[in-house]
């Protein structure tokens, strides 16, 4: 498939035969080296996702053999299901909080150590930390770190202002979801950290060497030269965090479980406790499906509007 | 002329200094607020659950209970931990392999199906991961593999290829051209070009992936605990439930389990930070 | 320095291949090994993978031990088993402590009266019981017998097809004299679904008894005496009650016995069918409602009572740091707070039946409904042939299992043991502890045992409900607004 229609377009162009070669080889060369990963993608991703449209379109517990085809019934739900599309606010303020914490953050952090070169690597590895702690004991760390009782912000606050003051960060809306986000900051930041020192490795070091040679301070080289260099990577990491943050589950249902009256209910957490808890596995899969093409929207949007140099 | 560059030095040099200032003074704000939780992790796993209850949990052992890791360590957490070691390191370095052949020619070739492959590589990697379970529940028990360390690798090394596609595509996408252009002119093909310069050129990409799937993989518990079901199976985010009751579970033999998964990765993480600042590094030093 | 890097890559990529092929060829032999009869068989995997119909020739071996006789069981009328080789799939929870003990060690005397049986027993993780029991059931591989908490899901089990229906087998054979809620609660539609074995769970108020003696109150037999009491709790520095409702279904308990002690079963079961003017915006409904947000108001419950987590013990937390004097909970606390320090439990924790409703009462409105649950756990079967006849051989066997092995005086003696009351008639006579005692008492009289509402009511109005108990607490919703989310949801489960 791949190298028929590479071939059309070659003679198409009708080019000389020299590059009507390399164009061929080039696709047959490009589907040798995909051929792998989207065979795996095939059987582990893309079967799942067309049974669960294929699902979507039935009223069904997730058990009984009696499926009840009821077509677009379960979408025409979804259009007005105020959960669904209360959860998907929930998650856009996420994604958006978190692009703005953790990759501004993380960057800082990257550049710090950069510049600061050997000597700061105790700092890189304390960082590192909470990246690599599961989110069953961030969970429990947190529930207690933001509780009302001898939780660090209300002692903090009672140490301030003298006399016991309860800061409810949890238990109340939107803070709850504003606690979490902080939280899913805490945990993800680390990775950008190291994300964003790859990238910072990744520039030639001949780059630095001629801009030290041409008098150019670090400031102005980081300005004028790393980050811009950096536009691709800068670029997946924002997808990365968007993405993320649009299908997040693991510490929220850990540590709120939607919870306080659904303030941090995530279109994630709606979706299994319908699937998995409620006997609703046809609606569940149906809000899955809208999960998925609404992320895959939001997250090609991005990708058109964002527009970074690319090299090639 | 001269006079006036000596000012712009000397500002230059009084800007960096206040710079590094306020730089310092965050990065201690952020180490704190990094080392806190986690110094409260193995804190609580040196304790007994009422004690850590009465106490409350921002409170030093008292006394200390060393119990916990002695009941940990035998109920067969190094067979927990063992399993797990193999799981990740077989899905690991086959999903580098894979991850980076794939994203070979979506940086640097041109074809005409590049874009819609890569938009479907965005595409996947918003499938939301609880939707496959029970497809992948039914093919795996469809192959003979439930209950096998195997099945684990399929989902694994799946579920962490577009991402890392993704990634290792912006990574390859940031080395320039020439390189490549000047070896082609040397004769090498697409296949030795990818072997002997994209590849060892992206690898400050590859240990970003490595670290971030290695930590999602070592705490992966939705499949595994699809997929497997006899203990002497079970890899280690599994090992949790051992200590967890129907009604209550006990928090400190729990952080002990915590504490000791993590151990590995952090000192990976100390022996393998350096690779990921060669490069630029070794430059900057000197400067 | 590449060079190094590279090679580092492959050595780790070398590794990696030869632990494949250990892991690989170990794992796969693992799974091929045929159940030797030694061997434990909760370790072993092989009778998982083949079907019950066509055995392994291990198994076949194992059905040499035929004459053997089910000692335990000698005179009682029970279904003769088959001697044919058989296995039986069980799934339950007892991941840990006294439990896993006590339920390995049923299956294990089982096992040794009946060797041509083999029952693989796995324990599942609570948290994600459900779904795992969606995906297999969903995937045709379910157990033969599975553990449930009774309720919404166990019907919804039973419709799907996956839950024999044990009333015949239950009034033919001999079976242990389960006390009445128990059997109501395993019971749907008029059919018996499930063998209760996991003890009974009370629901009472849990207090500090040093603090009660510090500040001078009694036991509260009402619930004027309860508020005045908490009132000179308040005055001497405590919170009354420690609540974590960040688990929604712990500020629930106070809703169901306010209810309860308000209107009997009446409004609810009214409410639960929403026929004939039933109604969750009720009378009773709005009274615990309002009941509740007053107390709130009055400092009652510790601040910011909803982002405190039951599953990380902060109510706990609470009663043992002494900023608490009571809390409401299901007995199993008892257990919890034993096994967190058995001596702080003995010289400190007592416990009491929710107070009545005097006023209620003298309207003729029964005191003595409890919430709680009467079977705990049951387990269900899951036996049929292929053509979707019942697999008779195998429910047998199921049944002789459950109701022989697991509830019988060895397996009840050692639930005792370890806190929890059999729901069977005649041991509540043999508890030792105090507290467990009443818990049994409190129990055993009660006119009518009401299910927890989140266990009883369909799934997606628990969902609801849970929410609701948030906002309640939290004193976002008035109990109007609260009563009428119950109303709209409970209508579009009974519409479904």
């Amino acid at each position: 498939m791949v190298s028929r229609k590479g071939d059309n377009v070659a003679q198409k162009n009708n080019a000389n035969g020299l590059a009507r070669a390399r164009e061929k080889s080039t696709v047959k060369a490009a589907a040798v080296f995909l051929f792998p990963a989207l065979f795996l993608i095939a059987v582990y991703m893309i079967y799942p996702i067309i049974d669960t449209f294929i699902t979507s379109g039935y009223s069904w517990n997730g058990i009984s053999s009696n499926k009840i085809f009821v077509g677009m019934q379960n979408w025409k739900t979804l259009l007005t299901d105020m959960t669904f599309w209360s959860s998907f606010g929930h998650n856009v303020v996420v994604m958006v909080f978190s692009i703005l914490l953790q990759i501004p953050i993380g960057m800082l952090l990257a550049t710090f150590l950069d510049a600061g070169g050997k000597k700061f690597n105790l700092f890189k590895v304390i960082w590192f930390l909470p990246y690599l702690m599961s989110s069953v004991a961030i969970a429990f760390l947190f529930s207690y770190a933001l509780a009302t009782n001898g939780g660090i912000f209300s002692s903090i606050a009672s140490m301030i202002k003298g006399g016991k003051v309860t800061v409810d960060l949890l238990g109340r809306n939107p803070h709850a979801l504003f606690a979490v986000i902080g939280v899913m900051a805490w945990q993800f930041t680390p990775f950008y950290m190291v994300y964003f020192i790859a990238g910072y490795g990744n520039i030639d070091t001949s780059i630095y060497e001629a801009a030290v040679i041409d008098g150019a301070t670090r400031g102005q080289y980081l300005r004028t030269i790393a980050i811009p260099l950096l536009g691709p990577i800068f670029k997946t990491a924002c997808t990365m965090s968007l993405i993320g943050s649009l299908k997040y589950f693991d510490m929220i249902w850990n540590m709120t479980g939607g919870g306080p009256a659904g303030g941090t209910e995530l279109m994630a957490t709606y979706m299994y406790k319908l699937s998995f808890q409620q006997f609703n596995m046809g609606y569940g899969s149906c809000v899955a499906a809208g999960m998925f093409l609404l992320i895959t929207l939001i997250a090609l949007l991005f990708q058109k509007i964002f527009v970074v140099k690319e090299d090639y | 002329m001269n006079g006036q560059k000596e000012v712009d030095y000397r500002k230059e040099k009084m800007k960096s200094r206040i710079a590094w200032g306020i730089a310092i003074l965050f990065a201690c704000i952020w180490l704190v607020a990094t080392l806190v939780p986690f110094i409260f992790m193995i804190m609580n796993s040196f304790r007994k659950q009422f004690d850590m209850l009465a106490q409350g949990v921002f409170h030093f052992p008292d006394p200390w209970y060393f119990e916990n890791y002695v009941e940990v360590a035998t109920n067969g957490f190094f067979g927990y931990f063992f399993r797990s070691v193999i799981v990740v390191a077989i899905s690991l370095i086959l999903m580098l392999i894979i991850a980076s052949c794939a994203a070979y020619p979506l940086s640097r070739m041109k074809f005409k199906m590049r874009g819609l492959i890569y938009a479907g590589i965005v595409a996947m990697m918003s499938i939301p991961m609880h939707v496959t379970l029970i497809p992948i529940f039914k093919m795996t028990t469809n192959m003979g593999m439930y209950d096998t360390l195997q099945s684990l690798i399929g989902p694994y090394v799946t579920f962490a290829l577009p991402m890392s596609v993704f990634i290792l595509t912006a990574f390859m996408m940031t080395i320039p051209k020439e390189v490549e252009e000047s070896a082609e002119i040397d004769g090498c093909n697409k296949y030795r070009n990818f072997f002997s310069i994209i590849l060892p050129l992206s690898k400050s990409g590859l240990s970003t992936l490595a670290i971030y799937n290695g930590v999602s993989m070592w705490n992966e518990f939705a499949f595994a605990n699809t997929l497997l079901q006899t203990p002497a199976n079970k890899t280690l985010p599994l090992a949790l439930g051992q200590f967890k009751g129907e009604h209550a579970m006990d928090i400190p033999i729990i952080l002990s389990v915590l504490v000791l998964s993590v151990l590995p990765m952090i000192i990976l993480f100390i022996v393998f930070q350096d690779k990921l600042v060669k490069g630029m590094m070794a430059g900057a030093v000197k400067g | 320095m590449k060079r190094k890097f590279v090679s580092i890559i492959l050595a780790a990529a070398l590794t990696g291949t030869l632990l494949a092929g250990c892991g690989g060829s170990g794992s796969d032999s693992a799974s091929t090994s045929q159940p030797a009869a030694e061997e434990a068989p909760a370790e072993s995997d092989a009778a998982e993978e083949t079907p019950a119909e066509e055995e392994t020739p291990a198994a076949e071996e194992e059905a040499s031990g035929e004459e053997a006789a089910a000692s335990s069981t000698e005179g009682k009328n029970i279904p003769e088993l088959t001697t044919e080789p058989l296995t039986i799939n069980l799934w339950d929870i007892a991941t840990e402590g006294s439990s896993k003990e006590i339920q390995e060690d049923a299956v294990q005397r089982f096992m040794a009266d009946y060797p041509n049986i083999t029952v693989n027993q796995v324990h599942q993780q609570n948290d994600n019981y459900k779904q795992q029991l969606i995906v297999a059931m969903s995937s045709g591989q379910a157990p033969d017998m599975y553990i449930h908490w009774g309720g919404g899901p166990m019907n919804e089990y039973y419709n799907s097809g996956f839950v024999n229906d044990l009333t015949e087998m239950f009034n033919t054979y001999d079976h242990p004299d389960f006390i009445e809620a128990a059997v109501a609660q395993s019971s749907y539609d008029g059919k018996i679904l499930a063998i209760p074995f996991g003890g009974l769970s009370g629901c009472d108020i849990f207090y500090n008894k040093t603090i009660f003696a510090e500040v001078g109150i009694e036991v509260p037999k009402t619930i004027d005496e309860l508020e005045a009491a908490c009132d000179k709790l308040i005055e001497a520095g405590y919170v009354p009650f420690s609540l974590a409702n960040g688990s929604k279904w712990t500020g629930s308990m106070y809703f169901m016995y306010l209810v309860a002690r308000h209107s009997g079963n009446d409004e609810f079961n009214a409410a639960y069918t929403q026929e004939n003017g039933g109604t969750f915006t009720s009378d009773a409904f709005v009274w615990a409602g309002e009941k509740i947000q007053d107390w709130v108001k009055k400092g009652y419950f510790p601040e910011g009572v909803n982002s405190l987590s039951t599953d990380d013990g902060q109510d706990r937390a609470l009663l043992y740091d002494n900023t608490c004097a009571m809390m409401l909970h299901g007995s199993w606390q008892t257990r919890s707070i034993q096994d967190d320090n058995a001596d702080w439990y003995k010289e400190n924790i007592g416990v009491f039946r929710f107070p009545e409703d005097a006023e209620a009462a003298a309207n003729g409105v029964p005191q003595n409904v409890e919430i709680g649950t009467a079977i705990g756990n049951g387990f269900s079967f899951n036996c049929w042939n292929e053509d979707g006849s019942v697999d008779q051989t195998k429910l047998d066997a199921c049944f002789v299992l459950a109701t022989q092995y697991f509830n019988d005086e060895t397996y009840n003696q050692k639930q005792l043991d370890s806190n929890t009351i059999p729901s069977i008639n005649g041991y509540e006579k043999t508890i030792e502890d105090p507290n467990m005692q009443v818990v049994a008492q409190v129990f055993f009289d009660a006119s009518n045992v009401q299910l927890w509402y989140d266990q009883y009511l369909p799934a997606s109005v628990t969902e609801v409900h849970k929410d609701c108990m948030t906002e309640l607490f939290g004193l976002q919703k008035t109990p109007e607004e609260i009563g009428q989310e119950h109303d709209a949801a409970m209508q579009a489960a009974i519409a479904e």
